[in-house]
């Protein structure tokens, strides 16, 4: 019942808040904004020396530190 | 060609594999053909599920690396001629999956069955990722509390960058299971109710499965929940089963167990 004097808010609710805040910053952490935008341009210059077979972008957080870790595999002959 | 489907959820023990195994039982009981594949390597389970542990032979990854014909390796379930089981491997660990032998393993199930679902590891690791590589839709897994349903937006985010489908420029279909919910608690406010988990996870939501002591016990016998007939979980098994057999049955609400006597004269007139 929500009664004034019963302010106390439901856990489910709480959870609730707290969940859509933590998932959006999982993604933030997940990508760079511009990350489909890089894979396409690396695809495009490796491809000039190498076929490509697939490509792999993360965004790494090691502490304070940010890493861009990039996959390429090439095409099997 | 079968649908591939794979059971997914990110954290562990939520009921991936008891939802693989009372789906797939569920699936035959409607009259088509399915198997269901065991892709947690080295965490051997399913089999007990099933109440098949005694029948394995042969392993999956034995039939992709040549050891055993996928005929030696099927086995058919117990309680219904329609339902086929591969075993995972118990001896190897993840790192035996190669994407070209799950390919060419998936491929020849889906020329045998009308559904083929892959029972995933916990985790977003490469047991994961090689679950999800070749599927076309996915069944999510999720119990109504927080790491629950957060770790699921992560397997969802892998499924959406990793499987094969997407690479291609096809999208995966997405399906939720809220499993083990608790009518009481979602209806004093203290569990997440069905709305507010698909508000944040945006899928389509193929079903509800109420907590359910039976279900541990079905699991002692090796005999899935879905042939208990008295039982909730089972009864919305069937329903999901038949879901996915195209039946256009409404999602129901688990409701509260009035075991009271006005919950009983209200059953009375209800
Ligand atoms: N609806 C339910 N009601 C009560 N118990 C349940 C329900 N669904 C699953 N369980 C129990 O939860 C536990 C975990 O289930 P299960 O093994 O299917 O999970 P899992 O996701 O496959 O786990 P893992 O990630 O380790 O593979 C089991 O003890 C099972 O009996
Ligand atoms: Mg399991």
């Amino acid at each position: 019942m929500n009664f004034p004097w019963n302010k106390k808010r439901k856990s489910a609710e709480v959870a609730k808040d707290r969940l859509r805040i933590a998932i959006m910053t999982d993604k933030q952490n997940d990508n760079y904004p511009f990350m489909e935008d890089l894979k396409k341009d690396i695809i495009d210059v490796v491809r000039k020396y190498i076929e490509v077979q697939d490509i792999d972008i993360k965004k790494e957080c090691h502490g304070e530190f940010e890493a861009l870790s990039i996959d390429v595999q090439v095409k099997e002959k | 060609m079968g649908m591939i489907i794979a059971v997914i959820s990110g954290k562990g023990g939520v009921g991936k594999t008891t939802a693989t195994a009372n789906i797939g039982l569920g699936i035959a009981m409607h009259g088509r053909k399915c198997v269901v594949v065991d892709f947690d390597i080295g965490q051997r389970n399913l089999d007990m599920i099933l109440g098949l542990e005694n029948r394995v032979v042969y392993d999956l990854v034995q039939v992709m690396d040549g050891e055993a014909s996928l005929k030696q390796a099927l086995i058919k379930s117990k309680s219904n001629e329609n339902l086929y089981f591969l075993a995972a491997s118990q001896t190897k660990d993840k790192s035996v999956l190669v994407s070209s032998k799950i390919k060419k393993l998936v491929d020849e199930l889906s020329l045998q069955f009308e559904y083929v679902i892959l029972d995933a590891p916990a985790g977003i690791e490469s047991g994961y990722e090689h679950t999800i590589e070749f599927a076309d839709s996915a069944i999510v897994i999720v119990n109504p509390e927080v790491s629950s349903i957060r770790d699921s937006d992560r397997a969802i985010g892998i499924l959406d960058s990793k499987s094969q489908k997407v690479k291609d420029g096809e999208e995966v279909d997405k399906y939720l299971i809220i499993n083990r919910i608790i009518p009481e608690m979602v209806q004093s406010g203290d569990m997440l109710s069905s709305e507010d988990i698909l508000e944040i996870l945006n899928i389509k939501l193929l079903g509800k499965v109420a907590e359910d002591k039976g279900v541990i016990e079905a699991s002692n016998q090796g005999t899935p929940i879905i042939l208990d007939p008295k039982s909730v979980a089972g009864a919305a098994y069937k329903r999901i089963a038949a879901r996915l057999c195209g039946d256009n049955i409404p999602i129901q609400e688990p409701t509260v167990n009035n075991k009271g006597l006005v919950g009983k004269l209200k059953g009375l007139f209800s």
